[in-house]
């Protein structure tokens, strides 16, 4: 057996069928390649689901007897080489295995319609990163085209990514959700933020309208310049939607924090210094979120 | 005991690496490998210490990273440890019996660090009861000379508050601690089961806000002690022509404390009889109760399912039911044992909450040909609100004032219904065009709108993995429309009728992304972003609210891969955010129809527009980062540096008549100003010498960090590495108050407020790493 093929196989090999010419054919010429397979999921050949268990570099190069025996070359006698396909036409190569659990939305998903297959983010062969992403991260992976979200990772407030305690695919599944915006878990926006903040689920005798859709209304979950992550400083986000008589509308400037006790809605946590059960409130006098 | 743990955990993967090196040659090529890296770690930093750590632990110590994989041909087994001991630690591992069982664990501790120069004068008595001094309170609340509770006036703040001298210092922290579990068994070739389970406590204290009047805002360490846990269920058949999953989720919030209360600082008894302005003067109660997050559960039953169809043809789909529930025992109307008495008792004792979800999803998608390609889509999520409304027409304002200005409860219900179709033309094999056209309906109850309809046409064209350029380019334009408008759902909450929410108000929104990597040649790839939007609101009678928002983004970068054991990059961004508001600053209008009649408080500001005043938030960053990796250039050397940089300024002008008014002292008149009779125009107050205006500052910070890390093995195994971090933040935050001449203090009595002291500050901070290296 050639070095590198499918590690420790207690299995019998496959007998290659008609056309194919068999991994240790493709190794001969390809000695990197198989290596590189070997140290993978794909190259367990004792995984009965897996290309080494089955027609292995031709479970998804195609049949290469005639390509071996025209001595190789690119696209030589019909060999595929999925990195070279069209993203979606590759992607068909994979779903053939990976069609279940968390990749059973693939098809018709964002990326997918948008021709991000699954040739464009991993690697079989050459990996960087975990699950053979071609980056060593996914900040650095997904930032290839979302680099405007990967950037909010550096503002002031953030979640932990940067930390290495949260990644992209915490709160998203690339590979297709049932939620909007790819949201890995649940079905609504709030869903997803609730999945790990479940103090805030409620549901509360009072519930406070831009909360229960969504989250995102006031806060912007990829990073922000303001605290806790909001879509601008209070009291000025608040005051955007309450515009109402005597203090939610009064003009918060820099005399009045100097000088008043209503700087008491400037500072600190702002409106929220009162009204700090801002995402419901299940006492019974809590209808302005004071308790 | 953290070094020490670390040493123990350290001399145990060293002990099984030696004994797995010894049997690391069986029958098939069995492997164990791995590698452990420890060491110590010193951090250095000078001005806000938890800013620099936030989510992580980078005390003086040790530090560890340990990696150890079994490979047989039966089985994969991982383990990781990061950080052992400290209150970011890590550990995972993974057992994957090629493909039959795959089992995983988790434990992973998160940090959230707030500050570590808070201080309150409040005490812990018991879990979630805070008190306070009361001779301290007593004397403020007698006015006693020269003692001052909570400052109101600029001559207040010479004089430190009673309160100072009482605080303590503490850590502002907690932590979050997942634990994870998860088995996934393939019953048989087309059947999988799986199960997962899912712990998350929270434990230590956040910032709190607890306040008893408009004068009277406090903020304390609240007490954290919930556990969430979630669990999931599933089964999975599938077959060459599909597949199908059927699950069951299920997640559990515990909060062991229930309410919280505590001692106002500005009283020791119960002002009796109440004071009907207490809400405001801060004559209201001795203490304060509130409700805490209740206790909640959700339940969810999904099925999933796909089809394979000819011609490149798929249907998918989901639905998922589920309910929330929520019934926690209430507290009373309030704590003051002045008020409590007169009030009714509460209309039930238990909140009776419950929500109940549909999601459904259809998506088909179909390639017949190189040339077409089809996409259908259709969503529907119902949010159904069936918690009984609760009268709270009586209640009492922050335990200090009955009020018969309470109200029922609202609650929103939301249906969703989403048709999405998009078409795509391959101009060429490697130029798809696609349109989309989306029309997205919420159905909404307690709305000013009950019906919100957003029609989106979608345009993009790429150029797609050609040898020297990609592009991605997209267009996308939305008309929001609402439909059964209600003037008196926003007129009831007391609003002027020419508001309108952001989140349902009609909106046209135009944004555009494009999308360039050239790859020159095989070793060089320059990449380009640029992405602009901008919303505006209008609609029938909109006068007040968000009106404006735009955004722009524009990325720049280069990738370098000389060759095998050097690649390095750069790139630059600068993002560019504004938004326009407009409000008004005016005292109820006069109801003269209303039983008892309500009279104008002033000359009728309510209607005048030189009431009027907005807001523009003008906020432009520019990010900027760069890497250098050179692994190998030297012999058995690795050196890794990086550094990013991102520099914020967030302006808030404020402008518009009142504004001018303010500034000028001056009272505008105008037309539309209803001048009720025996009410003249007051003038804005004018204290002598100075205007009653000031533009806040703007929020600015720079935040960089410098990132090296060398490694050098001396043999094949064995070697030492040599780290350091630097990190620099700069910031300027008008809502951070610190005592005057010392910035980095903070002052924990301000104006209407007694504060923890949390805010945002500078630091600059560098951690060392010198580290062991070996490899098995």
């Amino acid at each position: 057996m050639l070095p590198g093929l499918a590690r420790g196989a207690q299995v019998a090999k496959p007998v290659p069928a008609d056309g194919y010419a068999g991994s240790e054919a493709c190794a001969t010429c390809h000695e990197d390649k198989a290596t590189s397979l070997a140290s993978t999921q794909h190259g367990r050949a004792g995984n009965p689901r897996t290309p080494a268990a089955t027609q292995g570099c031709e479970s998804c190069h195609g049949p290469g007897k005639a390509h071996a025996e025209a001595g190789g070359g690119i696209g030589v006698g019909g060999i595929v080489n999925p990195s070279k396909l069209l993203p979606q036409r590759a992607s068909e190569t994979c779903t053939s295995c990976h069609d279940r659990g968390t990749h059973a939305l693939w098809s018709g998903s964002q990326h997918d319609q948008r021709n991000v297959g699954c040739v464009t983010c991993h690697s079989v062969h050459a990996p960087k990163g975990e699950r053979q992403i071609k980056a060593a991260s996914q900040m650095e992976l997904c930032g290839t085209c979302h680099k405007n979200i990967v950037n909010r990772q550096h503002r002031f407030t953030h979640m932990p990514v940067r930390e290495g305690k949260v990644e992209c695919t915490s709160c998203h599944n690339p590979h297709g959700s049932a939620n909007v915006k790819l949201l890995r878990v649940g079905t609504t926006v709030d869903d997803s933020c609730t999945s790990c903040h479940s103090e805030k689920r409620g549901p509360h005798l009072w519930e406070h309208a831009p909360v229960a859709n969504a989250c995102v209304t006031c806060h912007n979950p990829h990073g922000s310049n303001n605290e806790r992550l909001l879509e601008a400083k209070l009291p000025y986000l608040c005051q955007r939607c309450h515009v109402t008589s005597r203090h939610p509308p009064t003009v918060y400037d820099g005399f009045v924090m100097r000088n008043s006790q209503n700087a008491n809605k400037i500072i600190s946590r702002g409106c929220v210094n009162c009204h700090q059960q801002i995402h419901g409130s299940n006492a019974p006098s809590g209808q302005f979120f004071l308790r | 005991m953290r070094i020490t743990l670390t040493i123990l955990i350290i001399s145990f993967f060293l002990g099984s690496s030696s004994l797995a090196l010894a049997q690391s040659t069986t029958p098939g090529g069995a492997r164990t490998t791995g590698s452990v890296d420890f060491g110590g770690r010193f951090t250095s930093t000078t001005g806000d210490e938890a800013r620099y750590e936030r989510y992580r632990d980078l005390r003086n110590g040790a530090t560890s990273h340990i990696e150890v994989r079994k490979d047989t041909s039966k089985y994969l087994f991982n383990v990781r440890v990061d950080n052992a001991g400290y209150r970011d630690q890590r550990y995972g591992a993974d057992y994957d019996a090629n493909g039959k069982v795959r089992l995983a664990f988790g434990w992973d501790s998160i940090p959230l660090n707030y500050s570590y120069i808070s201080s309150t004068p409040w005490v812990e008595q018991s879990k979630g009861v805070w008190t306070l001094s009361k001779s301290a309170r007593q004397a403020v609340q007698d006015r006693a000379a020269g003692v001052v509770g909570i400052p109101t006036t600029a001559s207040q703040l010479l004089q430190p508050s009673i309160y100072r001298g009482l605080a303590s210092s503490f850590d502002l922290q907690y932590r979050r601690d997942n634990a994870t579990a998860s088995a996934k068994v393939a019953a048989s070739k087309d059947v999988t089961l799986d199960l997962a389970f899912k712990s998350s406590r929270r434990d230590g204290y956040r910032p709190w806000a607890a306040s008893f009047a408009f004068n009277n805002a406090n903020e304390l360490p609240m007490p954290l002690d919930d556990r969430t846990k979630d669990v999931t269920a599933g089964f999975e058949l599938v077959k060459p022509e599909g597949m199908i999953r059927v699950a069951y989720d299920g997640s559990w919030f515990n909060n062991a404390l229930h309410d919280f209360v505590w001692d106002n600082p500005l009283r020791a008894t119960d002002t009796n009889p109440f004071d009907p302005s207490g809400y405001s003067n801060g004559n209201g109660p001795a203490q304060g109760r509130m409700a805490l997050s209740p206790s909640n559960a959700m339940n969810v039953v999904s099925v999933i399912g796909l089809y394979k169809m000819p011609n490149h043809t798929t249907l998918n789909s989901s639905i998922a039911f589920s309910q929330n529930t929520q019934n926690d025992t209430l507290i009373p109307w309030t704590i003051n044992n002045v008020i409590l008495p007169t009030m009714q008792p509460l209309p039930r004792t238990t909140a009776e909450a419950k929500v109940q979800g549909i999601n459904a999803l259809l998506n088909f998608t179909s390639r017949p040909t190189q040339l077409l390609g089809l996409t259908m889509r259709y969503r529907y999520n119902r949010h159904d609100n069936m918690t009984p409304m609760f009268d709270a027409r009586e209640y009492v304002r922050f335990d200090a004032v009955p009020e018969e200005t309470g109200g029922e409860t609202e609650q929103f219900d939301i249906t969703q219904n989403t048709f999405d179709i998009a078409g795509t033309l391959n101009l060429t094999s490697r130029i798809p065009l696609r349109l989309t056209y989306t029309l997205d309906d919420f159905k909404r109850g307690g709305r000013a709108f009950s019906d919100m309809t957003d029609y989106t046409f979608r345009s993009s064209l790429d150029i797609l993995q050609t040898q020297y350029v990609t592009v991605r380019s997209q267009y996308e334009n939305t008309h929001r429309i609402g439909t059964g408008f209600s003037q008196d759902a926003i007129e009831e909450g007391g609003a002027q009728p020419g508001l309108r929410f952001y989140d349902e108000a009609d909106r046209s929104r135009n944004k555009g992304t494009i999308i360039v990597q050239l790859d020159p040649a095989t070793m060089v790839s320059l990449n380009l972003l640029m992405a602009a939007g901008k919303d505006h609101y209008h609609g029938p009678g909109l006068e007040f609210g968000l009106k404006d928002n735009s955004n722009g983004s524009y990325n720049v970068g280069v990738d370098v891969t000389p060759n095998d054991t050097m690649s390095l990059g750069a790139n630059f961004g600068y993002d560019i955010y504004n938004t326009h508001q407009d409000s008004r600053n005016a005292n109820p209008p006069a109801d003269l129809t209303a039983v008892p009649p309500v009279a104008a408080s002033d000359y009728g500001s309510w209607f005048d527009p030189n009431r009027t005043w907005n807001m523009h938030n003008r906020e432009r960053v520019n990010n900027a980062g760069m890497y250098l990796d050179l692994i190998k250039l030297a012999p058995n050397t690795d050196v890794r540096f990086s550094y990013d940089y991102s520099d914020s300024d967030n302006a808030f002008i404020l402008g518009g008549p009142r504004v001018q008014e303010l500034e000028t002292g001056r009272a505008l008149s105008g037309p539309s100003a209803i001048v009720y009779p025996g009410f003249t125009i007051p003038a804005p107050c004018t204290p002598a010498g100075s205007t009653c205006f000031e533009q806040l500052p703007a929020v600015t910070n720079t935040w960089q960090r410098v990132s090296l890390d060398v490694k050098h093995f001396f043999t094949q195994k064995v070697g030492i590495a040599v780290g350091y971090w630097f990190e620099k933040l700069d910031i300027a935050d008008f809502a951070t108050v610190d005592l005057p001449g010392q910035p980095g203090t903070p002052r924990t009595d301000y104006l209407g407020a007694i504060l923890t002291g949390y805010g945002n500050r500078p630091y600059k901070a560098s951690t060392g790493f010198l580290r062991l290296l070996y490899l098995f």
